[in-house]
């Protein structure tokens, strides 16, 4: 495909000895949405740290927009355009919320932008972040970490957004905004993967679905094909 | 003159000291994850290095205030080439990085004694502070409380570059979480060779500004490293506060150690320590750098 925003091939990573993605391949294309399933442990974030640079696979290619990227340190991926929601969030703890932000602001290489974010449009975004800006993000509700997580992720201008379990620990109707963040960001343009690990948050949103089971690529389709299908994910995904 | 206010200045001068020393150490340690061995050195070189500018040897200043800048800036362009040089081969491999450290240190000792030899060097209070300052019965010697203002001053400085800029929010960052402070794509590297530059700067200069009360002699160095490293694990690494307040605290149990319990000062200076580490591995203000 020409138009992939983000590819992985034959990706053969490792923590250690054990080996934990054994020859992942998929791809993301420009501007599509890309739901990755699988089971707690599956390797689903093990892809994530392998795109951001994070953990360099000993076999296969992360290809960002067609360019390589494998084994480059994470800055260097995140300054083509890729950017990490990560699980847990990880927002910086001793930073207020506007130093979040702006720590992850891009010094301005036009070339590489493709939308207008900044602490302004992220506070318009999220406006209970505004309100709390000053405020250590260690004092915020696991809610307004999440979505400091996404604003941090944008400061980039990124072109690839991956988003690793964002409704993780999350009351309902927070998790429901979440999901309207998201779609407003796919509808900017932007391509995404969605990580999580129950598919009724993905299946609407996704329009392509990738499981992974034991570190393997088990399932590859679209979400439509695989809703009309009704094939039975449990052996993938355990009961749910 | 009262003993107990004595005791109590010179603490509070040895803790300011203390402050330019550990500062450094412990954003390095907070950034880097590494205790940095030659943080004693920095502080020894500085001050010889600020003893042969003020002995005009070099031809151009004799002013004590213009040597000790001049040598601080020489030591912190000693700290970044070490970190660019050195320490960067060796990235990920912290056992390493501190084997290099304490090499290094080791060099530089040797190093000291071959260019200045092995004579202790003393170096005169600058000109205008060498009296004292009276209040009814108290007498304040006016280098000690200059040490102290200088001390505050760089107190706030760094906190306002930490607090208050974008480049101390990036230090912060990668304080907090190294590996998501490279996600979102800040240069941690650059950050190492500032923070190692900014360390052993300010280690310098207190060399220098310390010297006048603690002379300069062979293992100045290796007398000042362990206390650089209480004073964190006492305040906990990366932490600015914790350092001052660590510092304020082992000047006065470093003092008053030695004037009540002299043949015990080591074990009333790492009793602290130790306990600390067992009850409170984090340090007392572990985690945050304020
Ligand atoms: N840092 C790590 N060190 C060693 N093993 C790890 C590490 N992180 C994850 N693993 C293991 O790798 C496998 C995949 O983990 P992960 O990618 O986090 O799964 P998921 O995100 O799908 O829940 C699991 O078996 C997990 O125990
Ligand atoms: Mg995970």
């Amino acid at each position: 495909m020409a138009n992939s925003a983000l590819v992985l091939s034959g990706i053969d990573a490792y923590y250690g000895d054990s080996h934990v993605l054994q020859k992942v391949s998929f791809e993301l294309g420009e501007g599509r949405l890309l739901g990755l399933l699988g089971r707690n442990g599956a390797g689903k974030s093990t892809c994530m740290n392998v795109s951001v640079g994070l953990l360099p696979p000993r076999a296969g290619v992360v290809e960002v927009f067609g360019t390589p990227v494998t084994r480059l340190p994470p800055e260097q991926i995140a300054a083509r355009g890729v950017a990490l929601v990560p699980q847990g969030r990880r927002v910086f703890k001793s930073l207020t919320v506007r130093e979040n932000l702006i720590v992850a602001a891009r010094d301005k290489d036009a070339a590489t932008r493709h939308a207008n974010w900044n602490a302004a449009t992220v506070f318009a975004m999220f406006p209970r972040l505004a309100e709390r800006a000053n405020q250590l993000s260690a004092h915020l509700s696991g809610g307004e970490q999440q979505m400091l997580a996404i604003g941090r992720a944008l400061m980039a201008n990124p072109r690839v957004l991956l988003m690793d379990e964002p409704s993780e620990g999350l009351a309902p109707q927070i998790v429901a905004e979440v999901m309207t963040t998201i779609r407003k960001l796919k509808e900017s343009g932007l391509s995404i993967v969605l990580v999580e690990q129950s598919p009724k948050l993905v299946f609407d949103i996704a329009d392509d679905i990738v499981i992974l089971n034991s570190g393997r690529v088990a399932v590859v389709s679209t979400a439509a094909a695989l809703k009309n299908d009704g094939v039975d994910l449990r052996q993938h995904l355990g009961v749910f | 003159m009262n003993f107990w206010l004595l005791l109590t200045i010179n603490s509070i001068t040895f803790g300011g000291l203390l402050f330019l020393l550990s500062s450094g150490f412990s954003l390095i340690f907070g950034l880097m994850r590494i205790p940095n061995l030659t943080h004693g050195s920095m502080f020894m070189v500085g001050a010889y290095l600020g003893s042969t500018f003020l002995s005009g040897a070099l031809g151009f200043t004799s002013d004590f205030w213009v040597a000790a800048i001049l040598s601080a800036i020489e030591v912190a362009v000693l700290g970044a080439l070490m970190e660019r040089l050195l320490l960067r081969r060796l990235t990920g491999q912290p056992l390493a990085q501190v084997l290099v450290t304490l090499g290094v240190s080791l060099m530089v000792a040797d190093l000291c004694l071959m260019g200045w030899g092995g004579d202790p060097i003393s170096v005169e209070t600058p000109a205008g502070l060498g009296g004292f300052v009276r209040a009814g019965p108290a007498v304040f010697p006016l280098y000690r409380m200059a040490i102290i203002v200088i001390a505050v001053v760089f107190a706030i400085a760094l906190w306002l570059l930490l607090e208050r800029t974008r480049l101390g929010a990036m230090i912060r960052a990668g304080v907090d979480d190294p590996q998501m402070a490279r996600v979102v794509g800040i240069r941690v590297s650059q950050l190492f060779t500032i923070v190692f530059g900014l360390g052993a700067g300010l280690a310098g200069f207190a060399g220098m500004i310390g010297a006048p009360i603690l002379s300069i002699y062979p293992g100045l160095d290796q007398d000042m490293l362990p206390l650089a490293l209480v004073v964190v694990i006492l305040g906990g690494t990366g932490s600015l506060l914790g350092s001052f307040v660590g510092s304020i605290l082992i000047g006065f149990i470093y003092n008053f150690g030695q004037a009540l319990l002299p043949e015990l000062a080591y074990f009333v200076l790492f009793l602290p320590m130790v306990i600390v580490l067992v009850v409170r591995p984090q340090g007392l203000f572990g985690g945050q750098v304020l």
